[in-house]
């Protein structure tokens, strides 16, 4: 089952990577959506601006070393019409983030989707609908 | 536009799968996962947009002198934005001279004065919105990506200054033929790519757009491109912008925390031509 969802999620991601982008820089220029990984950690900072809101999470590995992911978000107004507020992420929530890694190797990313410390799944990519919140 | 909506039910599909494997995967978190989910980022303001559209279309509203009232806030044509063929009347390609045709090729999206925050020119939209104050005389663009500028058109029987200098928006005057606003722009700089591919252009650009409400809740408009510098004839290209309802034109000044230029690679998309 795994490994056909797997399979499912690989080919969509695949297809989706020659879509067009329609951000102010081009995303398929800057991140790796064949790459993309779960990232869990705590959260050191938020920057809410623009062109990007970004956080910064600490993702320790089995080795115990740490290392600080700079997360790219939508932009605030875009992220404000979706029903996210600034406050929904602060330093010390521990999150786990669906990144597309960027594609020169900085620690870096495009993320998907953040599952606060709440359990609440924030979508910043499709659920416009749904307000942006699951 | 079929690739639009082509890519409308792969962002769909990404969701759906996203979910479904997020569901059984608890255990699985910190691993890598295997693929992507949506990676057309700049997806996210066009669907932040969805539901402020307008629902409801009226007749078209009139000012005091009986003129078409394009005030509101329009929501963005995504055929201006990657790549401005998509505009063209179906079948139709951009009528590039050679030399553009390699500048098209060969651009990068690091080197789009758009990903460094700089004007997005005319015609090339954001996908943001933008607002129309309009009044009898002027006619003013309140464009909220990509660095929060605006448009002025003068509407006031004036004709363009002689020796003007090159700029990002040209200088813009307006008449009324019938119920059409039809905008004349000159004075351009060779600054600004046409759109993320980076059609380009000369100083010669001439551009005409003509506006039309047909009802309440759309904004519609064809731009006409003359530029002998670059291309071997005129084209036109066609649009349509939403009415929104329930927001305002937003703070967005690109220039405040732009980290990606340095990380940005290759092309976002290849030219057609």
């Amino acid at each position: 089952m795994r490994t056909k969802l797997g399979l499912l999620v690989a080919v969509v991601g695949l297809l989706a990577a020659a879509c067009p982008a329609l951000a102010h820089h081009a995303f398929v220029a800057q991140y790796d959506a064949s790459r993309s990984m779960m990232l869990q950690g705590v959260v050191t900072k938020v920057e809410w601006t623009n062109p990007h809101a970004r956080f910064y999470v600490d993702v320790k590995d089995k080795s115990g070393n740490v290392t600080n992911w700079n997360l790219e978000l939508a932009s605030p107004n875009a992220l404000r019409r979706l029903g996210w507020t600034r406050d929904i992420l602060k330093p010390g929530d521990k999150v786990s983030v669906f990144v597309a890694p960027a594609k020169d190797g900085a620690k870096m990313a495009n993320a998907r989707t953040v599952t606060l410390a709440d359990g609440r799944k924030m979508v910043a990519g499709i659920a416009a609908e749904q307000g942006g919140v699951q | 536009m079929r690739r639009d909506i082509a890519c409308s039910i792969v962002n769909a599909l990404s969701l759906a799968a996203l979910l479904a494997l997020s569901a059984t995967s608890a255990s699985a978190q910190g691993q890598p996962e295997p693929a992507g989910v949506n990676p057309a980022g700049g997806g996210v303001p066009m669907r932040s947009l969805e539901r402020l559209k307008s629902k409801a279309a009226g007749p078209t509203p009139r000012t005091a002198d009986g003129k078409p009232d394009l005030s509101g806030i329009w929501g963005p044509e995504p055929n201006f934005m990657g790549d401005i063929s998509n505009a063209l009347k179906p079948g139709e390609k951009l009528p590039l001279q050679p030399w553009a045709v390699k500048v098209s090729r060969e651009r990068l999206s690091k080197d789009d004065p758009e990903a460094s925050c700089l004007p997005a020119g005319i015609p090339r939209q954001t996908p943001f919105p933008f607002k129309i104050i309009q009044t009898p005389k002027l006619i003013v663009f309140l464009i909220e990506g990509n660095m929060h500028t605006y448009r002025q058109i003068f509407v006031d029987g004036s004709s363009h200054p002689k020796d003007l200098d090159p700029n990002w928006f040209g200088d813009s005057r307006g008449t009324w033929q019938g119920d059409t606003l039809v905008v004349d722009t000159i004075g351009f700089n060779d600054k600004f790519w046409f759109d993320g591919i980076g059609h380009p252009h000369t100083e010669k650009l001439h551009i005409v757009e003509r506006y039309r409400r047909p009802d309440s809740a759309h904004l519609e408009y064809e731009v006409t491109i003359d530029d002998p510098g670059a291309y071997t004839r005129p084209f036109t290209m066609y649009g349509r912008s939403p009415l929104l309802q329930n927001t305002e034109i937003m703070e967005y000044f690109c220039s405040e925390n732009n980290q990606d230029v340095a990380h940005v690679l290759g092309k976002g998309r290849p030219a057609k031509e």
